[in-house]
């Protein structure tokens, strides 16, 4: 519209000046003819006549160009309120397709895999919708493959396990029968038999803790709860490692808070952990060390701790202890028989329970591996009298 | 002299199932598969105890003493399992047994079991 109106403008203009230059003429040819004349009277009217009308001209022109340039801002203020209505209508159609990527992006890395756009709006956010959507698209089915190689996995440690426990048998079975018969065997014969028979039992928990682990991976490791008391399933642990410990020398101990309530658990399950826990405080501390066992409430939680006075375990170590096949420095000899795995399994089993597991540690005074168990909900009986200091 | 009808795809385990049990002064009758333990139920009637692996090719365990429960015979099962938790995965269910036998197999264990099932 600006622009029409300047256009217009500069031709009328031009026009005008025609003219002014045209009435100058005729100005002028009046003035000479008056001259040759010899009357310059003669003259006078036209000369009048034409600078009036020069100066409606010039008038006219003046007053254009006042219009035009009201018409020339009255445009640019007008092109420029377009543009900034254009500008945010243009926002407005990016915004709502932006924030639906905001959210979608917020779901599908909260692990909504599923989660797509809207595809449409403006041709760039439709291409960015359609980029959003392939890739939530691969990673879906990313995650289908991961999960079918996790299964696949799973099943083929269940099943390794199976099929290496018959043959597993036949070794340990036959190497007992031989024991049968170690009366009529040399004593280099007898340890060589027992050395099978010790491997044979190493394989079989191995086998035990494998499985374990698949199932708990899998999901398959289903819990039978029910409320238990925590005092005598401590004692009872504690009492099958006393031989163990005590051939070493070594102190094992309890210290039971009393009053504590029933705890939520499958009592077989906890007594695992605590076979563990102690079995690593037994075989990785020193002959002569201490091992206790205590147990205290803890809010909602009852926490059970197994803590010795060994060599403790180095910040750089404690960080991976949890991990599976990860073991401190004394299971790479010989004299631990662990497998590496009854940590990461104890911590699963905690896990499946709700509770949680950490381990403390200072190098040069021991370790402490403690975890917390959900507290029963059923109304607990009167406790059972508190075990302590039961060396 | 009770007898003991073992049933294992494995020779070796059946070996070492018959010299255990033959050495604790029981009557040993092997089979291969539960078919084998179905004809030989029928050949030579039903013995004192049944000591059937689960899983075993042609016929399983739990398929044969189905059968022979269906037939009426009441003799005492121990199912022996590869799995540490039997109920995991050989489900007996709804086939009447005495109990789990799992691999690796403690024989002190089982021997006390089968002494006081045929007594």
């Amino acid at each position: 519209m600006a622009v029409i109106g300047v256009g217009r403008f500069l031709e009328q203009r031009q026009d005008f000046e025609d003219q002014i230059a045209r009435s100058y003429q005729v100005e002028m040819e009046a003035r000479v003819k008056a001259a040759e004349s010899g009357n310059p009277g003669v003259a006078r009217e036209t000369v009048a006549t034409e600078a009036a009308r020069r100066e409606e001209l010039q008038d006219r022109i003046s007053g254009d160009t006042r219009d035009t340039a009201i018409l020339v801002a009255a445009g640019l203020i007008a092109g420029l309120t377009g543009a900034l209505l254009l500008f945010s209508g243009l926002i407005a159609s990016l915004r709502r397709p932006l924030e639906d990527l905001v959210d979608a992006s917020q779901r599908l890395a909260g692990g909504d895999l599923g989660t797509r756009v809207e595809i449409g709006g403006l041709s760039e956010t439709a291409t960015l919708g359609k980029a959003f959507n392939e890739m939530a698209t691969q990673l879906e089915r990313d995650a289908a493959e991961r999960e079918r190689l996790d299964r696949l996995k799973d099943e083929f440690v269940l099943t390794a396990s199976h099929e290496l426990r018959s043959p597993l048998t036949s070794v340990q079975g036959f190497a007992e029968l031989l024991m049968l018969e170690r009366d009529k065997m040399s004593p280099k014969q007898v340890e060589t038999v027992e050395i099978i028979l010790d491997n044979c039992r190493h394989l079989g928990r191995l086998l035990n803790d494998l499985l374990d682990i698949a199932r708990a991976d899998a999901g398959r490791l289903a819990l039978q709860r029910a409320p238990t008391e925590v005092a005598p399933l401590i004692d009872e642990v504690v009492r099958t490692m006393r031989a163990q410990t005590d051939a070493a020398g070594q102190t094992l101990s309890e210290r039971i808070e009393p009053g504590l309530p029933l705890i939520d658990v499958e009592p077989g399950r906890i007594r695992q952990i605590l076979v563990n826990l102690l079995t690593n405080a037994h075989e990785y501390s020193p002959e002569r060390a201490s091992v206790e066992v205590s147990a205290r409430r803890a809010g909602n939680d009852v926490e059970i701790t197994v803590s010795d006075n060994g060599p403790g375990i180095p910040e750089t170590q404690l960080e991976h202890i949890f991990e599976r096949f990860v073991r401190g420095d004394a299971g790479l000899t010989q004299r631990v028989g662990g497998t590496g795995l009854g940590l990461a399994i104890s911590k699963s089993l905690v896990e499946l329970h709700g509770g949680t597991m950490r381990a403390e540690s200072t190098v040069g005074q021991g370790s402490a591996f403690s975890f917390r168990l959900p507290v029963a909900a059923a109304p607990a009986p009167a406790p059972s009298p508190a075990t302590a200091e039961q060396a | 002299m009770a007898r003991v009808l073992v049933a294992d795809d494995s020779e070796t385990i059946l070996l070492l199932m018959r010299t255990r049990l033959e050495l604790a002064g029981y009557e040993v009758q092997t089979a291969a598969d539960g078919q084998e333990v179905t004809d030989l139920v029928a050949g030579s009637g039903p013995p004192d105890l049944l000591l059937l692996d689960a899983m075993m090719p042609r016929k399983s365990g739990i398929d044969a003493l189905r059968e022979l429960r269906a037939a009426g015979i009441e003799t005492p099962a121990l199912i022996v399992s590869a799995h540490q938790d039997p109920g995991d995965a050989d489900a007996a269910s709804n086939v009447e047994i005495s109990g789990y036998v799992t691999k690796p197999i403690d024989f002190d264990a089982l021997l006390e079991e089968v002494a006081a099932l045929t007594s």
